[in-house]
This record gives C-alpha cells, structure tokens and sequence, in this order.
C-alpha cells in the first residue's frame, strides 16, 4: 500500500534480487538457519567481519564455504591450528638467489574472502597477526606495505570457548568483527529435513549446482548503496543510548566501543537494505544488536558466576531504553 | 613347587624362628587421690527460686509478655483440638496451614508484593528509564494534530496520528503501552488478524514518513488521515 504512496528514493531492487538469488542458493543445500544467513548477508553488504560461533557439526564451515562460492572473488581458505605462524598466514619473505634479493611472498590471508576455520584454536601470537589487516585492510612486513584487494572480508568459525582445545580470542580482535553470529541447533523439523535430505543423497550434486551470483565489483555497488541509506537522528540517538547503556550495566565489566556503535548503524542499515527498505527502524536496531554486542561485552565474574549470558544483558540494556516514537 | 614351600616352612619352624606381633606393654596404674565434689544445696534452692528455672506452666506465664501470652494461649487451642485419635494432630497442621496462609496473603495484599520476583523470570523486564518523550495519555490528539495541520507539519500530524491509535488500542485493552516496545511488538500483540492487518498497514506508512522521512503533502495527509480516522472507529 505504501508504494502507492512512497517512492523509494534508492533503487534496492537489484540488490534484493542478489539476496533472494544467494538465499535460494543457499536453500539448496542449508536448511533453515534464516536468522543465521540474513545476518551474513548483511555482514557482507555492511563491509565487516564475520565470526560464526556454534558447536560442532551446525554447519558453520559448509555455509561460510557456500557464501563465498556464491560470490565471484578470490577466496582462500586458513585452518586455524595451534602451531599457526603469524607468517603462515600473512605471507613471509624467501631469498631469490637468482636475483639476490629477498622476494615477499604473500600467504593465504591476501584475497578477497577469507575463511578462517576453527579461529580460536591458534594461540594470541598469530590472532594478533589479523589485527592490522582485519581493521586497516592492509598488511605491513619488513618495512612494506601492501593493501588488500576491495572487497576484503573474513568469515571465521569457532566453537565455544568451554569446548576443549580453544583458545579465547583477544578483545582487541574480537572487536574488529562486526557481527558474532551464534548457530543454534535446528528444529526437530529442520533436523527431519536435513535428513531426508541426506538420505536422497542430494547434497554433493546440490553443492555442484552453487553458482556465483554476485561479483567483487557488485559488492562494492551495492555496499556503496547501503552506505548511502537513511537513518533518522533519533535512531542515531536511540543507538548511542543503547551502547552507553552498556557501559553502565552494573552487570558488565566490558561495555560497546564506539566501533559498536557504528557496527550497529552499518547493520542495521544492510538489513534495511535486505528488507527492501531505504531507512532504518527501531527494530533493525533491536534486530542486529545482539550479534554486534555479544562478543564485544564482557560480563563482571559474578554475573558469569550466576548463569548469565550476554544475549540477557543486551535484552535488559534494550529494554531499558525508550524506543523514538 | 609346593615340596619347596614346605621345606623352607619346616626349616624356619626346625630352627626356631620366633615371630611377636608387638613388644608387650606396661600398664601405668594411677594412684592419686580424688576429691569428691557435692552440689552446694543452698544455690540450688536459690536457683529453684528464680523464675529462669520453673518450668511449670504457671511460672512460665507469669512472667510473658502479653504478646507471648496470645500465642501461647493460641498453641494451648490447637494443642487441645482433638477429635478421635489421629485426626487431632492432622488438624492442627491443617490450622497451621490455613492460618499462615491468611497471614501471607493478607502481607501480600498489603504490602502489594509482586509474586512473580518468587515464582521465576517477570514477564516485562521493569525499565528503570524516565519517559523522555511525551506521555501519550497526556496530549489533547485533536488539538495537536489540527495545530501541525494548520501549521502544514504533516509529518509530525501523521506521528500524532499514529500515537493516538496507539493510545486507543491501549484503552481498549488491545495492547499494552511501554516505551521499550516496537511498533512490530505492537502489530504482533494485536489478536484479531483483520485488526493487526490493518494496523500493521499503519505502522508502516507511519515509518516511512517518520523514520524514512519521506515527503508527506496534503492529499497524502487527507488519505492517511481518513485510514487512520476509519482504523479507531473500527475499534469503538
């Protein structure tokens, strides 16, 4: 009813072509997890890092690898283990005897989408190797500076940090990821789907049919686009409050970064975007606010102590603000 | 083998091997004298004499307080409750129970306790916010909204609009009206389908002009206006 009224002063449509092409792809192979694949597709569309949590066998891995092959651009794969060099994953420099010189050769991490599988299995040393790439999209060695190619992006997976063999990440990288996404467990219908699935053995031929639906040059257009939505100043004010909430919940240690802040608008303006709509709600706020939060908060000892999670003090820091009406 | 065992058994008995569990002990006798004590009977009469010490009945309520006199005249009541044998003692903690649960629930009432801090998770988490903006059940909607008409502020008379039928929707019982909600918490909490159609139809042009700050002129305001107008009849 509203278009009759409301002409969108953004032509999203192509981009919500994109999106409903890369879901059904996805459908082909990924049952369920919505949740999970709209929040990736708006990761990519606002520029950021991604770090998908979940226990094993939830489909992490498959799903970062069906994302990136539905994306036309470079694509390298790092298995995080826990004898990782920091030159493993940046690239080092080898001696050319025949030119006598030392030649820089570049590692896994210059591409355009970067799974970083089981991240929190490497200790902090080589974590803090993605530090200046993830946040400057750029890597400095021996003296050199070499830039990433646009777009640049990393996918990374990781198990709960309870969970045997992991590491915890440091708050200065965990920061540099936009979004944490958790993957639960399917529904028992989704579960009864999977397995039909299975047993119509579909998913190998499925994953051959995964084609690339959006080019590096696209995701560029369309980041530009989502860059130019609307968000009206109180939705601006409404996110501010929210984060500076955090910073004085008597149940955090560690409250949102202004980065937070900015994740937040970025977010929320890409699942706008995925919405077919040229402006952010409140609710686009309260939607991607967990996913930014989640791994940007700490909770104090006691609160830890007591069963609390950070997804139930994001709620409670919601709540305690007033929605612009 | 076992011709082995026995051989190196009858040499160890043959040439006398002696085996003691322990060395034996001497036993230390002791031999001072000991004193009897007796209780001295003159502090003992003393002490029968203080009230402290009298056990009976009487005593005992003769020196209480009024207040500890009602209750053990209450405890003597039940104590004395009996009808057959076995039923008495059921009885009694049947008193008991009906006559804590008086006292719980008349605390309760009084005091207007919220049971659900006890029973497990509040269902609205309580916010501690002050109410920045206006408070709905506060703005005279006719005035205001005439007042952004003539003063040709359409987006701010569509806002109007959209929080008087909130206000309805609350009055009716429809919804229940808290700052911390969304619109879309709104729309879901409509129960009749045709209604939450309705007004989630609403809540989106409301956005669009709101949020998204679209242009709003008079004939789109006249159209709005009148969905609007129709949407709160319906609900009267």
């Amino acid at each position: 009813m509203e278009q009759e009224n409301f002409e969108h002063r953004t032509d999203l449509s192509q981009l919500n072509n994109a999106v409903t092409e890369i879901k059904n792809m996805l459908a082909k192979v990924i049952v369920g997890q919505q949740d999970m694949i709209n929040l990736l597709l708006a990761g990519i569309l606002a520029d950021g890092h991604i770090l998908i949590e979940g226990v094993p066998g939830v489909a992490k891995t498959l799903t970062a690898k069906l994302i990136a092959r539905c994306i036309n651009a470079r694509f390298s794969r790092i298995q995080f283990t826990p004898d990782l060099m920091p030159s493993d994953v940046l690239g080092t420099s080898v001696f050319n005897p025949r030119q006598s010189d030392f030649e820089f050769k570049p590692g896994p991490v210059f591409g355009n989408i970067i799974l970083v599988d089981e991240i929190n299995r490497a200790p902090a040393k080589t974590q803090s190797a993605l530090f200046e790439v993830m946040e400057e999209r750029q890597v400095t060695i021996d003296g050199n500076t070499y830039r990433m190619e646009e777009p640049f992006m990393v996918l990374a997976t990781q198990n709960p940090i309870d969970q045997e063999g992991t590491y915890r990440l440091p708050e200065a990288q965990l920061d540099r990821f936009l979004f944490k996404i958790e993957v639960k467990y399917p529904t028992l219908e989704e579960e009864t789907a999977i397995l039909v699935q299975h047993h119509q053995q579909n998913t190998a031929g499925q994953l051959q049919e995964i084609e690339p639906v959006l080019t590096a040059a696209q995701i560029l257009e369309y980041r530009s686009q989502v860059r130019g939505l609307y968000i009206e100043p109180v939705i601006l004010e409404f996110i501010a409050k929210i984060i500076h909430e955090t910073r004085n919940n008597k149940s955090l240690y560690l409250g949102g970064s202004p980065r937070a802040s900015l994740a937040v608008a970025n977010g929320a303006k890409a699942l706008a975007a995925i919405k077919g709509r040229d402006f952010v709600t409140p609710d686009d706020i309260i939607e991607v606010m967990p996913a930014v939060l989640r791994h940007r908060i700490m909770l104090t000892p006691d609160k830890e102590m007591e069963g609390l999670t950070p997804d139930d003090v994001i709620t409670q820091v919601i709540h305690k603000v007033e929605v612009p009406r | 083998m076992r011709l082995i065992v026995y051989t190196v058994l009858w040499i160890c008995v043959a040439t006398g091997f002696n085996a003691y569990a322990q060395k034996p002990q001497k036993f230390i006798v002791d031999s001072t004298n000991v004193t009897v004590r007796h209780f001295n009977r003159a502090s003992l009469t003393e002490y029968r004499l203080q009230k402290e010490f009298r056990y009976d009945a009487q005593a005992v309520d003769a020196g209480l307080s009024w207040w500890e006199r009602f209750w053990l005249r209450i405890w003597q009541m039940i104590n004395s409750i009996s009808i057959g044998q076995g039923t008495g003692s059921a009885l009694k903690y049947i008193l008991l129970i009906i006559g804590v649960s008086a006292i719980v629930f008349l605390a309760i009432k009084f005091f207007g306790l919220d049971l659900k801090l006890f029973i497990g998770k509040p269902e609205d988490i309580p916010v501690p916010y002050e109410e920045s903006l206006e408070n709905i059940h506060e703005i005279s909607f006719a005035d205001e909204i005439e007042k952004a008409v003539q003063l040709h502020n359409y987006r701010l008379a569509v806002r109007l609009l959209y929080l008087h039928a909130l206000k309805k929707l609350h009055d009716s019982g429809v919804i229940r009206w808290q700052s911390d909600k969304t619109n879309s918490a709104y729309v879901n909490e409509i129960k009749n389908p045709a209604k939450r159609e309705q007004f989630s139809l609403l809540t989106r042009r409301f956005e669009y002009i709101w949020y998204g700050d679209f242009p709003v002129d008079q004939a789109t305001f006249g159209q709005i206006h009148s969905a609007f107008q129709q949407f709160n009849q319906s609900r009267a």
